[in-house]
């Protein structure tokens, strides 16, 4: 019993995280229309920043999550200026096209960038993890990991306030009228690029911070962020606990290797059946 | 539909005699350079049939290069057929082909119902999924320790470079012959709208299937001919990520549905490749450069250089084939 509770809440944090960057990808593809390929890099780049930050300035975490924040505000408004802007006004398909070539460019250079600066300045072992030890917590007898805890923690409040932002704001909702009816956002006078320019700030913002929690219990390198979009986009379309549960469960009972090929199958099958997701109603 | 100007007609001839008379100047390297080009440009010139005629995005090209190279190899190594003496190379060749081609057929099936953005994240997961197959499987694929060919039947640079570009222009030759067929007007009208073209009566399962289809078997052999010349393949030189992120990006370069659009973008970006990765030594990786190149690219001639406004005016009557 102890282990498959173990089991499940690792699944869960780790599913839940998977959630949160799946759920920041889909709020900026189902408005725009813009996929970002690079999606997966600012996960892993928000993981390094904390890396650096709390254990070669040696930061207080909390002092590091700030001033990650920063970086990563000024990174989004780049981001946005540079490439979401010039990328807006063009048909759907030049769109979907233009966007993934442009931000599979910036996916590359970004993880050889981050890659040759770890190995060069930082560390020649291109890995991090976080260095903060966390106890392990005793639960009715059952002990349980302190970091996975912290993220389970993060990954309700985020998905909490992400609903909130979603259901009651204005700003929520005018991102869901641009996602059901792009022509009808236009006609009742919003601005879609200054909406978008919200949604990638908070969307690489989430990401970033994302990537700080999970150097906390799974470590990373420079070059996974192209391979988690498609994990991410596989969450778009799964519900995230159940990619997270399949992988870890997958794991224990037929061996790591099988973890991708079951997420994979997974996804396509539901793609085929369910080409809109297990709850989506189809925007597209 | 009118027919080629005899000035295009004289051009091409002249580039094609020129491209058979390149290997008797070249040194091994450039020989190597230009053969790796071609199967680049087999690849770019079959994902356009997909993007540029049917207008689907197909991330998944590389899996049937990848496929044609694994069933290839595979073969190779079985005992009873290397000793089939000149059949083996038919043998091989004819089952990858045919091994990608009904792989194709079946996948059209699932894939064809999905639209957009989602056609294209399902083709990328194909070869994510091959790539998990051929790194699992090792018994039959080798694993991450990859395959070798069996020195036999290596594949020397100088005949793969006529094989590949043999391949090629009947690539490019396919792209032109949709570009002014009944079959090519069928999938461009595809393209434009589906409910359209349902309603004059073409069969749509029909022909997205036979796209994809012809789309793929080149691409295969583009495979075969890479696995027997490199003579070792593992998971990531044959159904890499590349291979299939690569062919768009070259497509796009050069602009979609037009038949030298795939051949300008496919000569740039590996120029670019080459200049970047062998010739300037740059103290910071390459790929930082290659990555900003191709985003520049896709933000600045968002329609690719054969659609673009200079090349436009170079031309005496507007268009674009």
């Amino acid at each position: 019993m102890a282990r498959e509770l173990e089991l499940i809440i690792s699944g869960v944090s780790l599913g839940g995280l998977y959630a949160l960057v799946a759920f920041a990808l889909s709020l900026t593809i189902s408005t725009t229309r813009v996929l970002n390929v690079a999606h997966g890099v600012f996960f892993v780049w928000g993981g390094a920043l904390f890396v650096i930050f709390s254990q070669r300035l040696k930061l207080h975490p909390a002092l590091a999550l700030v001033l990650l924040t920063a970086c990563f505000f000024v990174l989004a408004l780049l981001f946005q200026w540079g490439i979401v802007r010039s990328l807006l006004g063009r048909s759907t398909h030049r769109l979907l096209v233009g966007s993934i070539m442009a931000t599979f460019g910036l996916g590359l250079s970004m993880e050889s960038a981050l890659g040759y600066t770890w190995v060069t300045f930082v560390d020649p072992y291109p890995v991090f993890t976080s260095p903060l030890a966390m106890f392990p917590v005793s639960l009715g007898g059952v002990s349980l990991s302190g970091s996975r805890l912290v993220i389970l923690g993060f990954v309700l409040v985020m998905v909490t306030s992400f609903h909130l932002f979603l259901q009651k704001t204005f700003l929520g909702k005018g991102a869901r009228a641009m996602a059901q009816n792009f022509d009808g956002f236009l006609v009742i006078g919003l601005n879609p690029y200054r909406l978008s320019m919200i949604l990638f700030t908070l969307a690489i913002v989430a990401t970033a911070i994302s990537g700080a929690f999970y150097v906390l219990a799974v470590p990373l390198n420079p070059y996974e962020g192209l391979p988690l979009t498609l994990k991410a986009l596989t969450v778009v379309i799964l519900a995230g606990a159940v990619l997270g549960l399949a992988e870890v469960t997958t794991s224990q009972f037929l061996g790591a290797i099988w973890a991708p090929a079951v997420s994979l199958t997974i996804l396509f099958l539901v793609l085929v059946l369910r080409p809109t997701g297990f709850f989506g109603k189809g925007v597209y | 539909m009118s027919r080629p100007s005899r000035r295009a007609t004289g051009v091409t001839g002249g580039a094609i005699a020129l491209l058979c008379a390149l290997p008797l100047v070249l040194s091994s390297t450039w020989l190597l350079v230009m053969f790796l080009s071609f199967v680049w440009l087999i690849l770019t010139a079959n994902y356009d049939v997909l993007d540029g005629f049917l207008g689907h995005i197909n991330l998944g090209q590389g899996a049937f290069f990848g496929l044609g190279a694994y069933v290839a190899t595979i073969l190779l190594n079985v005992p009873s057929i290397q000793q089939l003496g000149p059949l083996t190379h038919v043998i091989i060749g004819a089952a990858a082909l045919a091994a990608a081609a009904l792989f194709a057929a079946l996948m059209a099936l699932p894939l064809f119902r999905l639209k957009g953005l989602y056609f294209a994240i399902g083709t990328l997961i194909l070869i994510f999924l091959l790539q998990v197959l051929a790194l699992n499987l090792g018994p039959l694929t080798g694993g991450s320790y990859g395959l070798y060919v069996p020195p036999a039947f290596f594949l020397s640079t100088f005949a793969g470079y006529y094989l590949a570009l043999l391949v090629a222009l009947a690539s490019v030759g396919l792209n032109f012959y949709l570009s002014r067929s009944t079959l090519g007007l069928a999938f461009r009208c595809i393209k434009e709208d589906e409910v359209a073209a349902h309603s004059v009566g073409l069969n749509l399962m029909k022909y997205k299937t036979l796209a994809i289809v012809i789309a793929s078997v080149p691409s295969a052999a583009a495979g075969i001919l890479f696995a027997l010349n490199s003579g070792f393949i593992d998971p990531n030189i044959a159904l890499g990520v590349e291979r299939s992120l690569l062919p768009p990006l070259m497509a796009l370069m050069g602009g979609t549905g037009t038949v030298l659009g795939p051949v300008f973008g496919t000569a740039i970006i590996r120029v670019l490749e080459t200049v970047f990765f062998h010739y300037l030594r740059l103290p910071v990786p390459s790929m930082l450069f290659f990555g900003i190149t191709l985003l520049a690219v896709a933000l600045c001639i968002p329609e690719g250089l054969m659609k673009s406004r200079w090349v436009k005016r170079l031309q005496p009557r507007g268009g674009t084939r």
